[in-house]
């Protein structure tokens, strides 16, 4: 079972507090760590497991540059075999469609049966590069997806979908599967584990080795133009309980009492 | 120009699923303001009643029946919308976002050679161009989006962004298109729908919930958390991370992925407030979020807040309401 999974690396901003670049086009980003995007590793994870269990080949690739290095190692320490960095300077500023047509082209031309990617990315939080990948491929695609069975040129599993609704779906391999956060536990990744896979040599491949050219990718081959990014009005929001923790704790009982909220 | 607007219906179980509405909503305003065409696309197993709730609201229904819409099979949709839309050679594909939306969307903007922006909260039409606004970076940052080629563009919509109430009044007309499709070459089947565990807290009918998220950190005390809401006489819930982390079982957590509740009191602890979670949130609650990130998302949507460390506010408050329950 060749597996490929596709990795995003992406700004930290959960937590963070954020600020928009001048020109508006973007958040300040010098300042933010990067990681793997959370549903990413959920992937790296499943496509291990099921290595594990009916062998294979797990590659990663990440369209990313220079600096993701750090993350596409530590996917090499939880367990894949190879990993490639794929970046020409000519992609800054792509969109999805740059992403999963870019993913395409490195998937196309190789041996898989199954592609996993997260079904979210935490940056963009549009869900899809997976399904666009997939269409570029033409192999059938399924979004939200844990219990994945690998048997026998099929895969079954459950897709998630609204209330605690689930449905079972079967598809034939080769597919591309986008899974859900929780389908599994990634696993802890030792320092020894990191050293292990230190001299594993990552490839960087450009638009050349590709076979793209500048017109596909980055500004000029996304369909999407950015006018504006802003943070949102602060509007009506909260009324905020300021002072030290015990303070605000007892005015919210208070308020809690107030408003009948304690029975 | 973009002549033709095709909204998507969603329909479950043979059911239209809310979302449809709004999709509906949104795909009036931009045909006026376009000047275009607006039709709905039903597929489902057997629609004839469905498709009349629809013909009262829009001036066409184009209905795909075939019992492989019974689900939503993504690849039997995307085939099936590419050979009805696709000839029109310029359209505009507007459907609600939802976890059947999200399987679909992506596929059928590459196969109807279209742009795509998921998850819009807002649309409008400036000087004849389209403008979708969505969010972006963990839910804090907004986004305004143009088309470089706007005469194909696909559009899902962020749940209860876009208002209306079904009046019933346009006598629309409604089409029976031939299924387009053959079942035995569809390389993914639907098998069956399959309910989660239930489990032996009822979070759905709680009026005091005591929610938790990924903001209780990384090795939270559980226990501090439980002995709040039962102090409070309330239920502990939980956002999408924690059940993730397996800290608590899926049937604790209240999003559109989850449970849907409907309490009187939310305390929202350590949860940003990403729109899946609030989505699962029904009948305006007092809401109120604790989070150590003054930005969170959830201070927007809450009533009250407090920004601090859960660790030191969640024990004095549990103290204050002993103490005023006497």
């Amino acid at each position: 079972m060749n597996i490929i999974v596709c990795m995003k690396w992406i700004p930290d901003t959960s937590e963070a507090d954020l600020t928009v670049a001048a020109g508006a086009k973007d958040i300040k980003k010098d300042d933010l760590d990067h990681d793997i995007n959370d549903w990413d590793r959920f992937a790296v994870e499943e496509a291990v497991q099921i290595k594990e269990k009916v062998g294979g080949k797990v590659t990663v690739v990440c369209v990313a540059p220079e600096d993701s290095e750090e993350t596409l190692r530590e996917c090499l320490a939880r367990g894949a075999d190879e990993a490639f960095q794929v970046w020409s300077d000519e992609m800054e500023g792509g969109d999805g469609y740059c992403a999963a047509s870019i993913l395409a082209k490195f998937i196309k031309n190789r041996d898989f049966d199954l592609v996993l990617t997260g079904t979210l990315a935490e940056d963009d939080g549009a869900g899809q590069v997976g399904g666009m990948l997939a269409a570029m491929l033409d192999i059938p695609s399924s979004t939200l997806v844990s219990k994945i069975e690998i048997h026998d040129k099929k895969a079954s599993f459950l897709r998630e979908l609204e209330g605690g609704l689930y449905e079972s779906v079967e598809t034939d391999i080769p597919c591309l599967i986008s899974v859900a956060t929780g389908l599994n536990e990634p696993r802890f990744v030792s320092i020894r584990a990191v050293r292990k896979v230190a001299s594993i040599d990552i490839p960087n491949m450009g638009i050349e080795e590709l076979g793209m050219d500048a017109g596909q990718v980055g500004q000029a081959g996304a369909r999407l133009v950015i006018e504006e990014v802003s943070l949102p009005p602060e509007g009506e929001g909260a009324e905020i309980i300021a002072g030290k923790p015990e303070e605000s704790a007892a005015r919210l009982a208070e308020i809690l009492k107030e408003k009948g909220a304690l029975g | 120009m973009i002549k033709n607007i095709y909204v998507i219906a969603e329909q479950r179980k043979g059911s239209l699923r809310d979302i449809t509405w709004e999709a509906v909503a949104a795909g009036k305003k931009l045909a006026t303001d376009l000047g275009a065409e607006l039709t709905c696309v039903l597929l489902c197993g057997k629609g004839g009643l469905i498709a009349e709730q629809l013909a009262g609201e829009v001036p066409k229904v184009l209905l795909v029946e075939n019992p492989v819409f019974e689900s939503t099979n993504s690849e039997a949709v995307i085939s099936t919308l590419k050979e009805l839309i696709k000839p029109q050679g310029s359209y505009l594909v507007v459907m609600g976002a939802s976890n059947s939306t999200l399987d679909f969307a992506p596929g059928l903007s590459v196969a109807l050679d279209a742009a795509l922006a998921t998850d819009c909260f807002s649309l409008e039409v400036k000087d004849g161009r389209l403008l979708a606004s969505r969010q972006i970076y963990s839910y804090k940052i907004n986004s305004v989006v143009s088309f470089k080629n706007s005469d194909r563009v696909v559009l899902t919509l962020r749940a209860g962004s876009f208002q209306f109430s079904p009046a019933g009044e346009a006598k629309g007309t409604i089409t029976n298109e031939p299924c387009p499709i053959d079942e035995s070459k569809l390389r993914k089947r639907f098998i069956k729908y399959v309910e989660a565990e239930k489990g032996d807290v009822d979070v759905a009918s709680a009026d005091i919930i005591v929610s938790i998220g990924r903001g209780i950190g990384d090795e939270p005390d559980l226990e501090m958390f439980q002995s709040l809401a039962d102090t409070m006489g309330g239920v502990l819930a939980c956002s999408r991370p924690i059940v993730d982390k397996n800290l608590l079982p899926k049937y604790h957590q209240v999003g559109t992925s989850g449970i849907e509740v409907k309490p009187k009191v939310y305390l929202a602890l350590g949860i940003s407030g990403a729109f899946q979670h609030l989505g699962g949130i029904k009948g305006s609650p007092l809401l109120i979020a604790v989070n150590k990130d003054a930005r969170a998302p959830i201070f927007r949507v809450a009533n009250y807040g407090i920004v601090g460390d859960l660790n030191e506010v969640v024990p004095a408050l549990e103290e204050k309401i002993k103490s005023l329950k006497g």
